[in-house]
């Protein structure tokens, strides 16, 4: 590798950045909005057709919502102007760590490490079994 | 391994400022685009380090490449414009099959699935290139072609006018091109279907330069209206750390290979989604809960369940 890659390299990188600060100021992302149970309802179905929900609770700030299904937690948290969604078992999701009205969830998947939702409490009282 | 004469860092210049165009357009109101800034700064870091990581493998693919080419089968003239229609055909056909067992097993899906781990579909997503195409050796079907005898740069060449040919159908932008185009062409249409995880668009439209392989080859589905494309991955990514959008897929497959070692042809080779429990869905199973008629085979036609608008 000679002097002339590394000029290129280092070029290249400052053509990222530019472009990168071009998309921030544009604020062309999805407009995608707060979950609100609709929503969340709506994306659960899309990502996990056929499937019951016992109960669903949603982010306060609309950034994620968790449901329960039998034996299996669905989670949903938001990505950018996206949504991903995962399932764990039910024990697991009841376990997760809740501090400061933040719920943080392992999905234990090294494409989605975890998900983070702001919840007034955790877990459900009449549901944690 | 390059060429003197490479189309892809002459088009480099064409690919930041169409990335300028496409956002200030989409800005404006003009154009159909959508970015957000982490997904861009994670596409264009893929690419950006992607040549740094095809030199890491570019010593052994050339050795091999001339060493094919050493014991080619006929003399084939650069100079012949035979030559370049004959290397146009048969690369866009290796092309096609590269693809497609990319998407197909997966310890080549490892490799290209952050290809398509964006939620979005605009220029920036086409240079989302894979760090370890070269540890995948996918490098190895284009060496028939230089056992047969044509001279590395032709096809060095061919390559990245394939690439930059790829480039511009990256983008919502252009909805159709004239019918004659889509009917043989690769375009914007049919590669967003190739991007988007809907259930009857999976698995569909390898194509690189030319659409007529996947109808020659079954794997060929248009655009439905009916269908609106949805971007990303079957089970998307919760994250923009560039080094897991890399290697997630390598990870969880020695994963499974390390859990279930009894099974662990079935983890490398099968295809993705493939689990030894029926636990996890692959495109093929996916694709039969959401229609399971057109999945039996019974009334699927190679221009698709609702025939071809192409």
């Amino acid at each position: 590798m000679d002097e002339a890659f590394f000029v290129q390299l280092a070029l290249s990188g400052g053509a990222v950045a530019v472009l990168v600060a071009i998309a921030a100021w544009a604020r062309i992302a999805k407009p995608a909005g707060p979950l609100d149970e609709h929503k969340a309802r709506g994306i659960l179905e899309y990502e996990f057709p056929g499937r019951t929900l016992d109960a669903i609770w949603v982010a306060s700030n609309g950034a994620g919502a968790l449901a329960k299904s039998g034996g299996m937690a669905l989670v949903i948290c938001q990505v950018g102007d996206g949504f991903a969604a995962r399932q764990i078992p039910w024990a697991q999701a009841i376990s997760a760590s809740f501090k400061n009205g933040k719920l943080c969830v392992d999905l234990t998947d090294i494409s989605a490490p975890r998900a983070t939702l702001s919840l007034p409490s955790w877990p459900p009282t009449n549901l944690a079994a | 391994m390059k060429a003197d004469f490479d189309p892809v860092t002459l088009a480099t210049p064409f690919f930041i400022l169409s990335i300028i165009l496409e956002i200030v357009l989409a800005r404006l109101g003009k154009a159909d685009a959508r970015y957000e800034p982490k997904d861009t700064a994670v596409s264009l870091g893929m690419g950006l380090f992607s040549g740094v990581a095809g030199l890491l493998t570019a010593g052994v693919v050339f050795a091999c490449t001339l060493w094919a080419y050493e014991h080619r089968l006929f003399n084939i003239p650069m100079t012949a414009i035979w030559a370049w229609v004959a290397v146009f055909l048969l690369e866009d056909l290796t092309y096609y099959w590269f693809h497609r067992i990319s998407h197909e097993r997966r310890f080549w899906w490892a490799a290209h699935v952050n290809h398509h781990s964006s939620q979005h579909y605009n220029l920036s997503t086409a240079l989302r290139q894979t760090w370890t195409g070269g540890v995948a050796g996918t490098w190895a079907l284009w060496l028939p072609l230089a056992f047969l005898g044509f001279p590395p740069a032709i096809i060095a060449i061919q390559k990245g006018i394939s690439l930059v040919y790829q480039y511009w159908i990256h983008t919502e932008a252009i909805k159709k091109t004239p019918r004659w185009f889509e009917a043989v062409f690769n375009t914007p249409s049919h590669h967003r279907v190739h991007h988007a995880r809907n259930a009857v668009y999976l698995d569909r439209n390898y194509a690189g330069i030319l659409i007529v392989w996947d109808k020659l080859f079954g794997t060929f589905q248009p655009e439905l209206d009916a269908e609106p494309c949805r971007y990303g991955l079957v089970k998307n990514m919760a994250t923009f750390n560039i080094l897991r959008v890399a290697f997630h897929e390598w990870i969880g497959m020695a994963a499974d290979v390390v859990r279930h070692p009894r099974h662990a042809l079935g983890y490398i080779f099968g295809p993705p989604g493939w689990s030894h429990d029926g636990s996890r869905e692959t495109s093929a199973m996916i694709k039969a809960r959401s229609n399971p008629v057109e999945a039996a085979g019974t009334t699927r036609s190679p221009a698709g369940p609702q025939g071809s608008r192409a």
